[in-house]
């Protein structure tokens, strides 16, 4: 049984230029017990910072944190029943593998029967057993990991926490480990706090994710919800790759004029936009949902648009393009067979029943 | 929305003071010994030293003066002569020594790695014998006989025997000339690092410029040298201030005062005469000229050089 | 430059050529000259060193015979034997020895411990505390040293002790910023990691920094060990009995006891220096090294 839970979580720093400076802010959230929940958000909005503060690295200035039911505001790391995977994986230079798997249970002063045990399961677990008696430089980077993550699976926690494990190793070995961490999930039946800052490691191993941005948490669902119904502009620009296309424009009816064209808005929609009928709104569409008008079987008879491309890029299977639509720059996403130009006319299709409108002032979606 | 940071753990209590402890006990467990010491052997000496030099101190009894032992020493003509003595010694070794540091390093740079670290270590190596050791050898090199080593080497060009040390016109000189060989090891090796970390790629656009060796020298190397130029000049300027082994053991601040510094005036008022008051407020003028050169040097030598 | 148009490309070529060797042995030739001016100032520098080696092994007449002996016809000891009985070498040397070990000892020690709180650990007032500690270098001893003699003479009565020597240089402020400038490039996950692992605050400092911190430790001992060895000022000013005397006291107490014996005064140089450059002969790296560890920039 091993529930995280935030309260009310503030963390602030002493900043010798800045001041004070908030790293997480008011933060609140559950992480249920054998969940693998992922912390993803730009650089410095304190993913890390909640990380600790779960370890208990960090003391949170105020509010309350629980481990599975027990506050642990004024608990010692080593009694949080946690282990942790760093992102420099932190082994310790001086001692073989062996004894850097052994070190903390012989700090609990674990029998050594026991100890000798338990690193031999996880030395099988991980595939590590020819690597115990070398030093960590005698590593490679990929074998550092495991070893990193050994430490952690020894120690037989209720909580595993990793920060950015993965991005210290080349690309195609991060892919590897990335499907290795989730079966290990699967096995071992813990809860895992996993931080990251690329959304494609956070969509492939998170049940849920936790956005965060300048220390806010912005919304905490599964990888499907956040794609489908983003709570925010953040958070539909920040998942997905490209981004989502934010377009400036006016709800008149049903009717969205943009600064070029008009759109329609299908009349399912209609109902949740009531309140900002002739107001200014932002329409947010994926890139995939801009389609060229050669791809389809029929031919829509509205929201069609035709741009004049300024780029397409080839990808392989696919063709990113580029056009404006007034000021905004958008981006669309087809498959290589649509046979785009750069600087061509081309007639595309925008598949209105995946919109979303924004409310420009606070950047909600409505 | 929450409350800010613990404002109910800022007031005192019993409980919050063993938590505080608890927390950060064991940091100051540290650093307790040094500070400790600090307060002793350093601290309280200071404030003691600062009383003293207002007073007419006695084993027994002392009485205050006020600024008596200032003003006595500002009227005293062997204390201006030992202020003149220590500043003429500054002025003739720090600069020239920095810049022969400065020349070795240059000379130093170009050669291969193996050469280099074993011109540094014999820099270097004259370094780890003691000042006393050093004055001892010198006081036998400038003995003002014909088996002085340095009238035997003026005997060998035909130049007429010296006094040296025995002089008052030639005993400070000498002294100083002591400096010029050998200890510029250790700034040898910070230039020298300083001059590895000067990006390549300047000299490079420099060449493609056209720019010659001088001119190289004179707007890329040394000023993107200064900032070690400056610790060299300030941690020089400090310690020469405070030269006091050679003219302790090699001349007793004679010939006629002609090498008494301040530091060892000092060292005369306070443990020949026992006029206790009277060297701390000496200490306390030295210890005042010293900061105010430091700054002084800080401020006009420093500009900001990033690289 | 501008390049002129040529008529004679093959001619351009030989003299294109003809610049590139002139380059080449004008380097060459200025490598040559700072080579041998290196070479040179070097042989400069050890001849103080090399007049010391060589007067110990004169006899006394040897030593003021004209026309002098650049090398000692007669090698003799007898200048040796002089500071040895005459002076009290011995005991100078045992002395200095063990205040300078047990010095270096506890300098490192503390001076590891206290930069590792500087470098690693948050707690109020660091900062404040570092600052003040380091800025109490700017104060020339000659102040602080008329109390602190008052207070080890009188006060504590330490007078020709070995504790009178050794306990107010026991932590150096100096040593303390040295091991911090070390240790703060030292990575931090470790010490986090060593939380998590359960071990005790002082056993992360005991198991995972000190392994760690080795050649920091080496350079910090042997600058402590060569800098206590070679003193003077406050094992002068504490010691008067000549069997508590450290070797550069009892040098220079034998310096104006015997004015004229330079023989033995070059032995007794000889006894204080030989032994530094030897250790530093062995441990060179590490000074080499230690030296830019220790200076701040700017
Ligand atoms: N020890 C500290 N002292 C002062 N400020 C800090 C400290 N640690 C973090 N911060 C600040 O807190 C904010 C959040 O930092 P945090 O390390 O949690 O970011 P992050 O989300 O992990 O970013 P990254 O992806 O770069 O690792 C940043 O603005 C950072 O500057
Ligand atoms: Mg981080």
């Amino acid at each position: 049984m091993a529930e995280v839970k935030f309260v009310n979580v503030i963390k602030e720093f002493e900043d010798e230029k800045k001041g004070k400076v908030r790293a997480v802010n008011n933060a609140n959230f559950v992480v249920k017990d054998k969940e693998f929940l992922v912390f993803v958000g730009p650089s410095g909005c304190g993913k890390t910072t909640s990380l600790r503060m779960i370890a208990g690295l960090e003391r949170q200035s105020s509010g309350d944190i629980f481990i599975g039911n027990r506050l642990v505001n004024k608990v010692h790391p080593k009694d949080r029943d946690i282990a942790m995977v760093f992102q420099d994986y932190a082994l310790y230079p001086h001692m073989t593998i062996k004894e850097n798997l052994a070190f903390g249970l012989k700090n609990l002063k674990t029998p050594k029967a026991e100890i000798e045990a338990k690193i031999k399961e996880a030395a099988a677990i991980l595939s590590i057993e020819n690597l115990l008696d070398r030093k960590p430089r005698e590593l490679s980077g990929g074998q550092k990991q495991r070893i990193a993550v050994g430490r952690a699976i020894v120690r037989n926690p209720s909580v595993f926490l990793f920060d950015e494990p993965l991005s210290n190793l080349d690309a195609k070995l991060r892919v590897q480990m990335r499907v290795e961490l989730s079966e290990l999930h699967k096995r071992l039946g813990a809860t895992v706090i996993y931080v990251t800052h690329d959304q494609v490691e956070a969509m492939t191993l998170g049940q849920r994710i936790v956005v965060m941005n300048g220390g806010e948490i912005q919304q905490i669902a599964s990888p499907e919800e956040l794609y489908e119904n983003p709570n925010n502009m953040f958070v539909a620009g920040f998942i997905g790759s490209p981004p989502m296309n934010f377009i400036k424009a006016r709800l008149d009816g049903n009717q969205l004029m943009t600064a070029d064209y008009t759109l329609t808005v299908p009349v399912g929609l209609l109902d949740k936009y009531k309140a900002y009928q002739k107001e200014e709104v932002v329409l947010g569409i994926r890139p995939e949902d801009i389609i060229s008008l050669n791809l389809l079987n029929h031919q829509p008879n509205h929201n069609v648009i035709e741009p004049t491309l300024k780029v397409v890029e080839h990808l392989g299977a696919e063709l990113l393009f580029y056009f404006n639509i007034g000021e905004d720059q958008v981006t669309g996403r087809v498959g290589a067979d649509a046979k785009l130009k750069s600087l061509s006319k081309v007639k595309l299709y925008i598949n209105m029943e995946k919109m979303h409108l924004f409310d420009p002032n606070t950047q909600e979606r409505i | 929305m929450a409350a800010t940071v613990s404002e109910t753990s800022k007031k005192w209590s019993w409980v919050n003071f063993k938590q505080f402890m608890k927390d950060y006990g064991w940091c100051y467990a540290f650093i307790a010994l040094p500070f400790l010491l600090f307060l002793v052997f350093t601290v309280y000496p200071l404030i003691t030293a600062f009383i003293m030099s207002f007073q007419e101190y006695g084993i027994l009894e002392s009485k205050f003066i006020g600024f008596e032992n200032y003003k006595y020493l500002l009227e005293n003509e062997i204390f201006w002569k030992s202020m003149k003595n220590t500043v003429i010694y500054t002025v003739g070794t720090v600069p020239v020594n920095i810049l022969i540091t400065f020349f070795l390093a240059l000379m130093i740079f170009p050669i291969n790695k193996r050469s280099q670290t074993f011109f540094k270590a014999s820099f270097y190596l004259p370094a780890v014998t003691s000042g006393i050791t050093m004055s001892l050898i010198w006081l036998w090199m400038f003995d003002p006989t014909e088996s002085g080593l340095m009238n035997i080497v003026l005997g060998w060009f035909g130049f007429d025997q010296q006094m040296w040390l025995a002089s008052s016109d030639s005993a400070l000189f000498s002294i100083m000339l002591m400096t010029y060989i050998g200890g510029h090891g250790s700034g040898v090796i910070l230039y020298l690092a300083a001059m590895g970390g000067i990006p390549k790629s300047l000299y490079e656009a420099a060449d493609i410029d056209a720019a010659s060796w001088w001119s190289k020298l004179k707007n890329i190397t040394w000023p993107l040298l200064k900032p070690t130029t400056l610790y060299m000049l300030i941690t020089g300027v400090i310690g020469s201030f405070q030269v006091f082994e050679a003219t302790y053991v090699m001349t007793q601040g004679g010939p006629n005062f002609a090498t008494t510094t301040i530091a060892y005036l000092i060292y005369q008022h306070a443990f020949q005469y026992y006029q206790f008051g009277l060297a701390s407020a000496e200490a306390f003028i030295l210890g005042f000229v010293i900061i105010i050169i430091s700054v002084l040097q800080f401020k006009y030598m420093s500009s900001d050089v990033e690289y | 430059m501008e390049l002129k148009s040529v008529t004679d490309p093959q001619y351009q070529i030989l003299l294109d050529e003809k610049k590139d060797f002139r380059r080449k042995t004008y380097k060459k030739i200025g490598l040559t000259i700072i080579y041998i001016f290196l070479v040179l100032w070097a042989v400069f520098t050890f001849v103080p060193l090399l007049w010391m080696l060589s007067s110990s092994f004169k006899d006394s007449s040897a030593i003021t015979a004209v026309p002098p002996e650049l090398l000692p016809k007669k090698p003799t000891l007898d200048a040796y034997k002089r500071i040895f009985e005459v002076g009290g070498m011995a005991r100078w040397f045992l002395n200095s020895t063990i205040v300078a070990s047990i010095s270096t000892i506890i300098n490192v020690f503390f001076a590891s411990l206290a930069g590792y709180a500087f470098s690693k650990l948050k707690f109020p007032g660091r900062n404040t505390i570092f600052w003040v500690l380091l800025s109490s270098m700017m104060i020339p001893g000659q102040v602080t040293l008329i109390p602190l003699y008052i207070l080890v003479v009188n006060t504590l009565q330490l007078e020709n002790t070995y504790f009178g020597l050794i306990v107010p240089g026991m932590v150096s402020v100096g040593s303390i910023f040295l091991m911090k400038q070390f240790m703060s490039s030292l990575p931090s996950s470790l010490i986090d990691a060593g939380r998590i692992d359960a071990c005790s605050e002082f056993g992360i400092f005991r198991k995972i920094i000190l392994p760690m911190a080795k050649p920091g430790l080496a350079v910090l001992g042997i600058f402590t060990f060569v800098g206590h060895w070679n003193n003077f000022f406050w094992p002068f000013l504490i010691t008067n009995t000549n069997s508590m005397r450290t070797l550069q006291v009892g040098l220079t107490s034998f310096r104006f006891e015997n004015l004229q014996d330079y023989g033995a005064m070059m032995a007794g140089a000889v006894c204080s220096a030989v032994p530094m450059i030897i250790v530093f002969l062995a441990l060179q790296k590490y000074f080499l090294r230690g030296i830019t560890i220790g200076a701040v920039k700017g």
